[in-house]
């Protein structure tokens, strides 16, 4: 069995500006044709990892290859298969946006040209694709950026916050997309400081919080940390319902800060509360979910105290690096 | 896990055409990218209104000029060869030329020049090209070659298109030497062409200050007005007769070089001086550009 080379590999990377370190001792390794998400909130350094892929701008410390090859043996070739985009992308808004695909292809040399009209069919522009893309929307131009990275036929494709400033269909649709093409078995590395996407298209994701890293593993294993998920509950008698949950060790039962109950359990116990509440005389006449659970997780991973550092769960820390390579 | 072979595109645009798999043409390297890279400048630069502007502007107002100063009696007496522009059709080139040397020239050059680097940080798309495979100092030559091609180009266009107003609005009369003698009209001809050629050195040394202000302010207009500022205050600076040494060292100075190939004895003293000078300030200027540009950080965009 061979080890496949890595598509990113960065270990110990440090980036700093001034006095802020942006990027902290970063591990990260990305295998060949999984998805992997960067998950983190503002000012959390994933930009600035990226920027650092590209060789935008070049780190302090630590080693960043990508399929096994450095900046400083390669140089820019170190990008050959290599595609995406940094923050939202640009282009020049005085040329359609067929123009502008045509001057990138020029660039890229193989048959970058050729491909023009079936990557803009690919994200859906062909119909605007002769209109300056000084006049396009924003989620346009966001597609135009796949359209572009997609012209030099990756191995990687890396988004920056693809879906950032997009409406609920476009989310939707560069959710879609960016899944089609890890389906066709692009490797997909994206950043994103959105729980819910990370789960729904990533294999695999590494968490940060200025600068570092505070987890990193599968989204199996991240689901299999996250707390039970948080309710809210109203009843005709929540006095009676706060009793009740003291019989029923599995859920969690207090009182919502906004009148209410909160109720803390996994389903099948949540289950068992409920016909239980029925059974006393108790109606239920609300119950909704308040925080998923890998929400609520990252937001514990993410808003805790910096200087206690390592109070994240020990086990939530799996390492990705020993993962699967096969 | 392998490599996946089919390329991305095909494997999801099901409606789309095949798409050729990228291994089939080797991608250019090393030179050959700095090539790729200048023709892709070449092609943008065609594409910008202000350039076809620029080049349109020179091919027609030189006609202009000659017709606006037909129907003058007073001749611009204070240039030199402006009181023969109503004798011989080849005094017209040699007039505007001095004439565009004040601050016309750096204008023109900076135009593209000033605006070619700094334009990447306006529209925020550095990282979209260096994100493409190609290094740094690729795009600095490539960039760099493709200011010079539209200097050249402009200079070259603005030559002829002098001359053949010239000679076709007022005639092709010999033309009188700086030393009073007569020159015939094919001589003459070949001396207003050389006499341009000798602005292409210092032309080129305000192409290369014009993107070294483009690289570090990072502002296209910072770019443009720079070299012309800096080219009228030498151009004071020269008129008030300040020291020698540094009159010398001007960028605008060996614009007045080809006074020597106009006289009845020509000499070429200041020619190869104002060669100099325009080399020295080439290489300086790309050197602090190249060294701005390869330590930068590119965050903006
Ligand atoms: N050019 C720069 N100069 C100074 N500080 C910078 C620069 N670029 C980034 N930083 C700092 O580095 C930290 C990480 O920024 P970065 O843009 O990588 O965050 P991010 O995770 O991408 O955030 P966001 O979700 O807002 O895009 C921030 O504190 C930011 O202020
Ligand atoms: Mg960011």
């Amino acid at each position: 069995m061979t080890v496949a080379v890595p598509a990113v590999e960065a270990s110990g990377l440090v980036k700093r500006f001034g006095a802020r370190t942006a990027v902290d001792r970063v591990d990260l390794r990305v295998d060949v044709g999984e998805v992997y998400g960067i998950l983190g909130p503002n000012g959390a350094g994933k930009t600035t990892f990226l920027r650092m892929l590209f060789g935008l701008i070049r780190p302090d410390a630590g080693t960043l290859r990508v399929f096994g090859r450095t900046w400083g043996e390669a140089g820019p070739r170190m990008l050959d298969g290599v595609a995406g985009f940094i923050e939202s992308p640009r282009f020049y808004p005085y040329l359609s946006g067929r123009r502008n695909l045509n001057l990138l292809a020029g660039l890229d040399g193989g048959g970058a040209g050729s491909r023009i009209d079936a990557v803009l069919d690919v994200v859906d522009l062909a119909g605007r694709a002769d209109d300056k893309v000084g006049g396009y929307s924003f989620g346009m131009r966001q597609r135009l950026g796949v359209a572009a990275s997609l012209l030099r036929d990756p191995r990687l494709l890396v988004l920056d916050e693809p879906a950032n400033g997009l409406d609920p269909a476009g989310i939707r649709d560069m959710r879609a997309l960016v899944r089609r093409l890890a389906a066709g078995g692009l490797t997909v590395l994206l950043s994103s400081h959105n729980m819910d996407e990370v789960e729904e298209i990533c294999d695999n994701v590494t968490i940060m919080r200025t600068g570092r890293v505070v987890y990193h593993g599968s989204i199996d294993q991240l689901r299999a940390q996250a707390p039970d998920p948080s309710h809210r509950l109203l009843t005709s008698d929540d006095a009676q319902a706060l009793r009740l949950g003291g019989d029923h060790p599995a859920v969690s039962v207090s009182a919502h800060p906004d009148g209410g109950l909160v109720l803390r359990a996994q389903p099948a116990d949540a289950d068992a509360y409920i016909l239980a509440l029925g059974q006393a005389g108790v109606a239920v006449r609300a119950l909704h979910l308040e925080v998923a659970p890998l929400e609520s997780l990252f937001f514990m991973l993410t808003e805790t105290d910096p200087a206690a550092g390592h109070d994240v769960p020990a086990q939530a820390q799996p390492d990705a690096l020993t993962g699967a390579a096969s | 896990m392998t490599t996946p072979a089919t390329p991305a595109t095909t494997a999801t645009a099901t409606a789309a055409a095949p798409v050729p798999p990228a291994a089939v043409h080797p991608r250019p390297v090393g030179r050959g990218r700095v090539a790729t890279a200048y023709r892709w400048e070449v092609t943008k630069l065609a594409a910008q209104a202000r350039t076809r502007a620029t080049l349109a502007v020179c091919l027609l107002a030189p006609f202009v000029f000659v017709v606006l100063l037909d129907r003058q009696d007073r001749l611009p007496k204070d240039t030199l060869y402006g009181r023969w522009v109503h004798a011989s059709g080849f005094a017209t080139p040699l007039l505007i030329l001095g004439f565009a040397a004040q601050w016309v020239f750096p204008l023109l050059t900076s135009l593209v020049a000033g605006d070619i680097f700094a334009s990447e940080d306006q529209h925020g798309t550095w990282k979209t090209i260096l994100t493409r495979s190609h290094s740094r100092s690729q795009i600095f030559w490539a960039k760099t070659l493709a200011a010079a091609t539209f200097t050249t180009a402009v200079l070259t266009v603005l030559a002829l298109s002098c001359l053949t107003a010239g000679v076709l609005l007022v005639g092709h009369q010999p033309l009188e030497s700086l030393s009073g003698t007569l020159l015939p009209p094919g001589r003459a001809a070949g001396l207003v062409l050389a006499a341009w050629a000798t602005a292409l050195p210092p032309l080129l040394g305000f192409t290369a200050l014009g993107i070294m202000l483009s690289v570090l302010t990072r502002s296209s207009p910072a770019g443009i007005v720079g070299p012309i500022i800096l080219g009228l205050l030498m151009q004071l600076y020269a008129f008030l007769n300040g020291a020698d040494t540094i009159r010398h060292l001007l960028l605008v100075t060996p614009f007045d070089a080809w006074h020597g190939l106009l006289a009845a004895h020509p000499y070429y003293g200041p020619l190869r001086d104002g060669t100099f000078v325009s080399v020295g300030y080439l290489v300086l200027c790309l050197a602090v550009a190249y060294t701005a540009l390869r330590r930068r950080d590119i965050t903006g965009g």
